[in-house]
C-alpha cells in the first residue's frame, strides 16, 4: 500500500533489531552496512574502555529523593546513575530523564560516575524543568537524525549535518540533513510515514548510551559523512580532544549531551514538515526536519496537540547552517542566540 | 399533586452515593459500623487529610459530604443539624470548625467538599488503600500541578503558540488598517 504513496520512502527500514554484536546474519542484512560498520566500531571502543578500569574501587553515592534518602556504594567509572536509580526501585528509573550531581551538574543517566557525590533525579513534571526540557528537545532531535537516516529508500543519499542548540520555545525541534533530491515537498502521507517510523523507533525502547571517544576514533566512525567529518576537529578543540558519542539502537552521532534515559520517553510525537533550506553547504540541498513531540507522562488532548502540530510546520527560525560557521557545541553549530 | 418534591427534601450530594451500604466487616453489627464511621469521619474533619482502607474512605465520605452539606445548608441554629454534628463529631470542639470554618469555607463550592485519591500499597498488602482529604486543605498538593506551573515542556509550548498566533493577528489586522488607509488617501487625492 505504501509504494503506492510514496517513492522516497522505504517503509521497512526501521525494524527492532537486536544489537548487532548478538543478533543473527538474517537481522543485520537490511542494516546498511555502514552502520555495521559504526556499531562494530563502538562496540569494540565500549569494551576496551570498560577493560580500561582496572581494579575496581567503591564509591558512595548519596541519594536525595523528594521524600527519602539513601546512601549507595557503587563502582568508580562502571557505575551509572541508571544503575542507582534501578537500586532505588523501577518507577525512578523509568521515569528519570537526566541525573543532577552536587546540585549542579546535570549527568546523562547511562555515563558512569567518576567520583563520590550527590545525586539527584530529574524528569518532566519537576517544579522548575527548563533544563529538562531542553534535554528532551536535544534527545527529540537526535532520534529524529536516526529516523532521517533510515527511512528513506536506498536510491536517496542520505547525509546528516547538524541540528542547531535545542530551543523549546521556537515550537519545533530541528534536524538538518542534506538529501540527493532537487526538490522534495514531502506530502501529508509522506510526513505521517515519518511520523510512524519516528514512533515506532521510539516503543523499540533503545536506551541512549554515550561514550567519550578520541578524535582519531571519532573521525574513523564518521568518514562516509562529509559534514561530520569536517565538523569533529573543530568540536574536539572546543571539548578537550574529546568527541561524545551517543547511541539509540544502531544509530550513533555526536551530541554534547545530555540526552534523556530511553527512546520510550517520548510520548506523542509528530514530524510536522520538511523544508528545503536556502544554503552555500556543498554537495547537495539541505532540507529541515521539524517535528514537535511531548514527553510520555504529560498528556495533551489532540485538539490542544493540533495546535502545537500546526506551528511546527513554520519555518524554524534556528540558525541556518552554511560552509563558514564555527562549531561550537556538540554537532551542532551554535546559534548566537541559544535560549 | 400534592406531593413534595422529593429532591429537595435532603441536600443532593456531589459525589456518588453507593446503592447498598458497606458492611465493614463490623464484628458488633450495624452499630459498631456507625461507631467505626464516626471515627473516620471525625479524624477527617479534624485532619483534613487522612490515609485509609478504600471501602472504609469511600464509606465515609459520603457521610462527611452530607454532614458539611446540612451545616451549608441549615446552620449552626438548626437543631436536627446540630444533633447530627454532635453524633457524627466524636470530639466536640470540632463542631466549633464545622460550622465556623468549614462551612463558610464551602459555602461557594460547586464541586464536592472532599477529594479522594486511590494510594499505592506495599507489595505483600494487596488491601486498596485511598486518601480522603478536605478541599481547600493547607496541605501541598498530592498531584502535580499540571496547569498553572507554565515551565513544563506542553505549557512552554503552548504559550508560544499563543503568541505567535496573536502576532499573526496583529499583523493581519494592522495590514487591513493600512489598506483602509491607503484607500480613503486616494479618494481624497481625486
Amino acid at each position: 500500500m505504501m509504494n503506492n504513496i510514496n517513492v522516497i520512502l522505504a517503509r521497512s527500514m526501521v525494524a527492532s533489531f537486536p544489537r548487532v554484536a548478538t543478533c543473527s546474519k538474517r537481522l543485520t542484512s537490511s542494516l546498511s552496512s555502514e552502520a555495521v560498520r559504526q556499531n562494530h566500531l563502538f562496540d569494540i571502543e565500549q569494551k576496551k574502555q570498560k577493560e580500561s578500569v582496572g581494579r575496581i574501587e567503591k564509591i558512595q553515592i548519596e541519594y536525595e529523593g523528594p521524600t527519602d534518602k539513601a546512601t549507595l556504594t557503587m563502582n568508580k567509572h562502571i557505575s551509572t546513575p541508571f544503575d542507582c536509580a534501578k537500586h532505588l526501585g523501577e518507577r525512578i528509573a523509568d521515569q528519570s530523564a537526566v541525573a543532577l550531581l552536587n546540585n549542579d551538574t546535570l549527568w546523562h543517566m547511562h555515563k558512569p560516575l567518576p567520583d563520590s557525590c550527590k545525586l539527584q533525579f530529574l524528569h518532566y513534571k519537576i517544579p522548575q524543568p527548563t533544563a529538562v526540557n531542553k534535554i528532551f528537545w536535544r534527545s527529540c532531535s537526535f532520534i529524529l537524525g536516526a529516523v532521517a537516516n533510515a527511512a528513506f529508500k536506498d536510491t536517496v543519499k542520505v547525509q546528516l549535518h547538524s541540528f542547531p542548540s535545542p530551543n523549546v520555545r521556537s515550537g519545533s525541534f530541528v534536524y538538518d540533513v542534506q538529501l540527493d533530491l532537487a526538490d522534495w515537498k514531502p506530502t501529508e502521507k509522506e510526513l505521517k510515514v515519518l511520523s510512524i517510523e519516528m514512533i515506532k523507533f521510539c516503543q523499540q525502547s533503545h536506551a541512549i548510551e554515550h561514550m567519550n571517544v578520541s578524535t582519531e576514533l571519532a573521525l574513523d566512525l564518521f568518514r562516509n559523512n562529509t559534514h561530520k567529518y569536517q565538523q569533529i576537529p573543530d568540536i574536539a578543540a572546543h571539548n578537550n580532544g574529546k568527541i561524545t558519542l551517543f547511541r539509540a539502537g544502531h544509530h550513533i552521532d555526536i551530541s554534547r549531551g545530555p540526552m534523556v534515559t530511553n527512546t520510550n520517553h517520548l510520548g506523542r510525537v509528530t514530524i510536522a514538515n520538511v523544508i528545503k533550506l536556502n544554503t552555500d553547504v556543498p554537495g547537495g540541498p539541505i532540507y529541515r526536519f521539524q517535528g514537535v513531540a511531548l514527553p510520555k507522562s504529560i498528556m495533551l488532548n489532540h485538539f490542544a496537540f493540533g495546535l502545537l502540530e500546526e506551528r511546527a510546520r513554520n519555518l524554524n527560525p534556528a540558525r541556518i547552517p552554511g560552509s563558514q560557521e564555527s562549531f561550537e557545541e556538540d554537532n551542532s553549530f551554535v546559534a548566537q542566540v541559544t535560549a | 399533586m400534592n406531593q413534595a418534591e422529593i429532591s429537595k427534601l435532603v441536600s443532593q450530594l456531589r459525589v456518588r452515593v453507593n446503592p447498598r451500604l458497606r458492611k465493614l466487616k463490623s464484628a458488633g453489627g450495624p452499630e459498631a459500623r456507625l461507631d467505626k464511621l464516626r471515627k473516620t469521619v471525625t479524624a477527617l474533619i479534624k485532619h483534613e487529610r487522612i490515609e485509609l482502607n478504600y471501602p472504609r474512605a469511600d464509606e465515609s465520605r459520603m457521610y462527611a459530604e452530607r454532614l458539611i452539606s446540612d451545616a451549608i445548608r441549615y446552620g449552626d441554629c438548626h437543631r436536627e443539624t446540630m444533633e447530627m454534628a454532635d453524633f457524627w463529631l466524636i470530639e466536640k470542639q470540632l463542631v466549633h470548625k464545622l460550622f465556623k470554618v468549614l462551612a463558610p469555607r464551602f459555602v461557594n463550592y460547586s464541586t464536592a467538599y472532599t477529594r479522594m485519591y486511590t494510594a499505592p500499597s506495599v507489595y505483600p498488602e494487596v488491601v486498596k488503600r485511598a486518601v480522603l482529604e478536605l478541599r481547600g486543605n493547607p496541605y501541598p498538593s498530592l498531584v502535580p500541578d499540571m496547569h498553572n506551573n507554565r515551565n513544563l515542556i506542553h505549557n512552554v509550548l503552548l504559550d508560544e503558540a499563543k503568541k505567535a498566533y496573536r502576532t499573526q493577528k496583529y499583523e493581519e489586522i494592522a495590514a487591513k488598517i493600512d489598506a483602509a488607509e491607503k484607500s480613503v488617501s486616494e479618494e481624497a487625492r481625486k
